[in-house]
């Protein structure tokens, strides 16, 4: 247990307002790598990025090192990166493959699965030496759902299941469907971005429909010149789509009113009709004319999943606090397994028009995060509202909270979440 | 300013290095339309992301951008907002160890390293890497066909890369 020291919740984060104090204090950041990422779920990475054994990438877990590889025998390992000896780390690479990992400092040598195969001139260590009792320390709860790896260094954390809920579940089998197998390849690379600002504020950027005509009017503007269509109307407070609050923090933009229109549509950047009638075909094979039409209709929807997870369409992240006003950014876009080739090649070029450090649209929701960061610096009105649409939830019948899509249900579902795991008692 | 066109006599190798550094003087002082105008109809810009030896098809660039791409490119950072470039990266570049080569069909293969140092709100940033341009030769000029840049930290965090490279 690692009380708060002075640290005020209920001051801090007020059901219309919060304080910014959440965005900038050391004291908060620390508590928070503590409560939420050290004690709750966090999202990993995804099985499709290690499809074979021997495969690795090196990942984070509240700023500690972790290995995350495919073993021997094709199960998925969340190991420390940490020699059992004397803590050099055994893995060096970003990624790779390899069949073992083996410190280089004395030589001691672990399988893909942690185990402990080779300690050089073992007859030196005492006689109660237990070699099967060191190998490299597993994390100890790991568990997915349609591949998304999600991970816990609490042993008594709840049930992934109970974290995620039916509702983000339903979202996850939603997007791995995209694939007319049932699955997704996550060997196309990574963006790897960073920003000088809190973790927070790309958390709350990630399902924020009211920034899209300001942030990102210069891709408006490029749309519009391209397809003659306006894509502004469809982010503005006169729009059909919505917001969801999914429940423990998650929540969901329903961008299917957007789709219709095509805004993603740029010339070029759209798949030869041939090889999209070919995926249509598999895609109906594969799960009915009802739920491809379903499935396509939602292409292009965000999800956020507390705390670290976020999907938009192309794409799906994982943000890693590094400080207070440090924050990095992996972005992870996938393939569709079974889908033609040209299908997937063309994901990937209206990813990067928009996305990464040289897009044309995330560059600047970067740009402001950092400017986010600076203003919270005014201390006089230290306050952030969240008072957007407030008075306009909607109970929906699948059990979450709707609101329009310029409105602020996200904010304040993310910092009810954020509220509940830095409060008093939360970890008793 | 076009240097090349001064020294008709030049070797091939002087008159890539012209355009070289016209594109790097261009580039570095935001003249967002000339750079534009470098670049041929058929123009392919590449930079490759986490490495060097990537699949250009089914692996995510930095950018990858055809002729369409590149205009929508200079059409938002020339529309004011561009936040990213509000205010503009100061950039200053170096290019060096230049060598060409003539391909088929009259195209002329250069190689170089750049050094490219940018400053914007009191934080410095460094671009190095090499660069591989395949210029074609149109009348007393050249124009880019397809350009390639390794940086030596595509497989790093970034941040703002929006200027041009």
């Amino acid at each position: 247990m690692n009380p708060m020291r002075g640290i005020d919740v209920d001051r801090l984060v007020q059901p219309d307002r919060v304080h910014s104090h959440v965005y900038t204090d050391l004291t908060i950041f620390e508590e928070e790598i503590e409560r939420i990422f050290t004690q709750g779920w966090i999202f990993v990475g995804h099985e499709g990025e290690i499809p074979v054994p021997g495969d690795f990438r090196q990942r984070t877990m509240a700023r500690q090192p972790v290995i995350f590889v495919r073993d021997q025998h094709g199960g998925v390992q969340l190991l420390m990166n940490r020699c059992t000896h004397r803590a050099n780390a055994v893995c060096h690479l970003e990624r790779g493959n390899q069949p073992a990992f083996t410190c280089p400092y004395h030589g001691w040598r672990f399988k893909l699965d942690g185990e402990l195969a080779v300690v050089p001139f073992a007859e030196r260590f005492p006689e109660d030496f237990d070699r099967s009792a060191l190998g490299l320390r597993s994390v100890p709860r790991v568990e997915a759902h349609r591949g998304f790896v999600f991970a816990s260094l609490n042993p008594d954390v709840c049930p992934l299941k109970d974290h995620l809920g039916p509702l983000v579940m339903q979202e996850l089998d939603d997007i791995a469907d995209l694939s007319p197998e049932g699955g997704i390849d996550v060997t196309a690379g990574y963006h790897r971005l960073r920003y000088a600002g809190n973790w927070k504020l790309q958390v709350e950027n990630a399902i924020d429909g009211y920034h899209a005509n300001f942030t990102h009017r210069t891709h408006m503007d490029n749309v519009r010149f391209r397809t003659g269509f306006d894509p502004a109307p469809l982010t503005s407070s006169a729009a059909p789509a919505r917001i969801h609050a999914l429940g423990n923090g998650h929540c969901r933009w329903d961008s299917s009113s957007l789709n219709k229109s095509g805004t993603r549509a740029f010339p070029g950047k759209t798949p030869d009709p041939g090889a999209w009638e070919i995926y249509l075909d598999a895609m109906i094979a594969a799960h009915g004319k009802e739920r491809t039409d379903y499935l396509l209709s939602k292409q292009g929807s965000h999800l956020y999943i507390f705390p670290n997870f976020s999907y938009t369409g192309a794409h799906f992240r994982l943000f890693q606090p590094v400080a207070p006003d440090e924050t990095r950014v992996t972005l992870f876009p996938f393939l569709l397994k079974g889908a033609p080739r040209e299908v997937n090649r063309k994901r990937l070029r209206v990813h990067e028009t928009f996305f990464g450090p040289a897009g044309g649209g995330q560059s600047d929701d970067l740009e402001i995060f950092e400017r986010n960061q600076v203003g919270l610096g005014a201390s006089l009105d230290p306050w952030s509202l969240l008072t957007r649409g407030v008075h306009l939830e909607q109970q929906e019948a699948d059990g979450s909270v709707s609101n329009q899509i310029t409105d602020e249900l996200s904010n304040r579902t993310i910092w009810a979440k954020w509220k509940q795991m830095m409060g008093e008692g939360a970890m008793a | 300013m076009t240097i090349m066109l001064e020294r008709p006599h030049a070797s091939l190798r002087e008159r890539v290095a012209d355009f070289l550094f016209d594109e790097a003087e261009i580039a570095d002082a935001h003249r967002y339309e000339d750079w534009l105008g470098l670049w041929g109809q058929d123009a392919f810009y590449w930079m490759p992301c986490n490495d060097d030896d990537i699949d250009p098809d089914m692996h995510v660039a930095l950018i990858h951008e055809d002729r369409m791409g590149l205009e929508d490119r200079i059409r938002r950072l020339s529309s004011g907002f561009a936040h990213t470039q509000q205010p503009r990266s100061r950039i200053s570049r170096v290019i060096s160890h230049i060598r060409c080569g003539e391909l088929e069909e009259g195209l002329v293969e250069v190689r170089s390293v750049f050094n490219l140092t940018a400053f914007r709100r009191d934080r410095f940033e460094i671009f190095a890497g090499r660069q591989i341009h395949v210029l074609r030769p149109v009348e007393n000029r050249f124009e880019i066909v397809r350009k390639t840049v390794y940086l030596v930290n595509n497989d790093g965090y970034m941040s703002n890369m929006t200027f041009l490279i």
